[in-house]
């Protein structure tokens, strides 16, 4: 199968912008990383950051010498006109684990749109956690992201994507504006998945029945390297896991049109989505290279 | 559109056409059994969700693509919609049931309408394996060419959703026949108002979280009356 261009525009297309220019309101931050295998571990071979990205070192957190990165923006959040954008490559067997020191937290616009675009291009051999907090979309944000991620033969993505429903402590739920994400992971034979939402709750259609659940997510398993037979394995073991969450949390798993995996989970608190995640990405690991899951530093 | 065009349409959105749906519940059946749906009041707000934030923005505008390509001739553009389709479906018991379907519409179609060669092109493919043959592309090919417009071609494709869960329903839920007509009128109106959105639609897209969770979880059911 071949590949379609993404029908979302890009986030500097058709507003008169070029890379590098600064809207009138909002920021363009870019944030570019190569990274290697250097011997046992990953590290960083180029990087360039223009704020509001702020670029943590990579550091080691483990035996599998997978370089964690933390993605950081210090201004707290998005605000309307915003227009972040992350391009990362992972050279061949290469293993970077990315994560947020907290939520991705979008503010109230009165007309702009914040974006943030993620392209991930991972090498041969190359695994990648993508592991980022939620996105907490405030009332009145209006908030479009698109996740590409591209995978050279032999490599691994393991990618989780998850947003609240608002600031749900104070009663804030399902009142953003308008909410468009996009989810494109491709295989080196060009087998691709896709999960593309665009939620308006203002509207009449609502953001439906998750409505009565306060966390939506996504993890997907995608590579051309593990067996068949491990697969369904994993499979099997996601599915006790999400059994066990149930109440709190409800899930299901199921095998996407490409080597992989797909969970959808809805879950009621944020400790319920940490749970789940935490046991899941623990059964990947473990099933998949037998590592254990390491303790995430979040500074 | 004439009769003629009118006939020959209705024949493949027909519950009678031979496309195997009576066998598939599209997740309702471990919402069913979960307890999410109890009656007809769960189920109108179920499908109606899904009429308006599932299939009514993915499959209805995959539909529309398909039309448009029917009306071009473009044997590229219905693939292009059905692989997006494709990889879209991400549960695999709802992909197989769109395809199934699908591949006895256009196999129907493609022997049976003459003077469409797009329809024999999209067979050899789908034959082929170089495509996957999905519901809504082969209904938006097959009503193109026998005349129907874009937008009746996707409200019959999402009427024929709603009979879909309704004769699912019957089977599920102490629901009468007379319930079911009931609902399949509340869901005419969303109909209309998502085909013409559709109609005017390029991006697919879908937001029905927690129906595509029960679809996956459909396959783990100890007893089941359905395929999805």
């Amino acid at each position: 199968m071949t590949v379609n261009p993404s029908p979302f525009p890009l986030p500097f297309e058709g507003r008169g912008l070029r890379r590098g220019e600064v809207s009138s309101v909002g920021r363009v931050g870019e944030l570019e990383l190569a990274y290697h295998r250097r011997g046992r571990h990953t590290v960083l071979l180029r990087s360039r950051s223009r704020s509001p990205w702020h670029l943590f070192p990579p550091i080691t957190l483990d035996e599998t010498g997978c370089a964690y990165t933390l993605l950081l923006n210090p201004s707290g959040g998005l605000v309307g006109g915003d227009r972040l954008s992350l391009r990362a490559t992972l050279g061949k067997d290469a293993h970077v684990l990315f994560s947020t020191p907290s939520a991705n937290r979008v503010y109230r616009s009165a007309s702009e749109t914040a974006e943030q675009s993620v392209d991930l291009a991972v090498g041969p051999g190359a695994i990648l956690e993508w592991l980022p907090e939620p996105t907490i979309p405030f009332a009145g944000s209006r908030f479009r992201q698109t996740i590409h991620v591209s995978l050279q033969p032999g490599a691994t993505a393991l990618l989780w994507d998850a947003i609240a429903s608002g600031r749900v402590a104070r009663g804030e739920r399902w009142v953003f504006t308008d909410l468009e994400n996009e989810i494109r992971i491709t295989t080196a034979a060009g087998e691709y998945l896709l999960d593309r939402y665009h939620v308006h709750p203002e509207k009449k259609t609502g953001a439906g029945l998750a409505c009565d659940w306060d966390y939506v997510a996504s993890l997907y398993l995608v590579s051309d390297t593990v067996d068949a037979e491990i697969r369904k394995r994993l499979e099997e073991k996601i599915a006790v896991i999400l059994d066990e969450c149930a109440g709190s949390v409800l899930a299901g798993v199921s095998k996407p049109a490409l080597p992989g995996l797909a969970v959808k989970l809805v879950a009621r608190s944020a400790p319920d989505l940490n749970g789940v995640l935490e046991s899941l990405w623990g059964a990947i690991r473990g099933q998949l290279w037998g590592f254990p899951v390491p303790a995430l530093r979040r500074y | 559109m004439d009769i003629l065009s009118l006939l020959r349409g209705l024949r493949f959105i027909d519950s009678f056409f031979p496309s195997g749906g009576y066998a598939f519940s599209s997740g309702l059946e471990a919402a069913v059994q979960a307890g999410a749906v109890r009656n007809s009041e769960d189920l109108s707000k179920y499908v109606a969700d899904i009429l308006r934030n599932g299939q009514g923005r993915c499959e209805a505008v995959a539909v529309a693509k398909a039309w448009d390509a029917q009306a071009r001739g473009s044997g590229r553009e219905a693939m292009g919609a059905d692989q997006d389709l494709d990889a879209m479906k991400l549960c695999r018991e709802t992909r197989m049931a769109s395809q199934q379907m699908g591949r006895q519409v256009i196999r129907i179609a493609a022997d049976q309408i003459e003077g469409h060669p797009i329809l024999l092109d999209f067979r050899t493919a789908v034959e082929a394996d170089q495509t996957p043959g999905h519901l809504a592309v082969s209904v938006g090919l097959t009503l193109g060419a026998c005349g129907w417009t874009r937008t009746y071609t996707v409200a019959a494709y999402l009427y024929q959703t709603a009979t879909g869960f309704v004769a699912a329903a019957l089977k599920l839920l102490p629901m009468g026949q007379r319930e079911g007509q009931r609902l399949l009128q509340e869901w005419t109106t969303i109909i209309s108002e998502v085909s013409h959105q559709a109609d005017a639609q390029s991006v697919m897209s879908s937001w029905v979280p927690v129906q595509d969770i029960f679809s996956m979880r459909h396959s783990r059911l100890e007893s089941r009356l359905f395929r999805s």
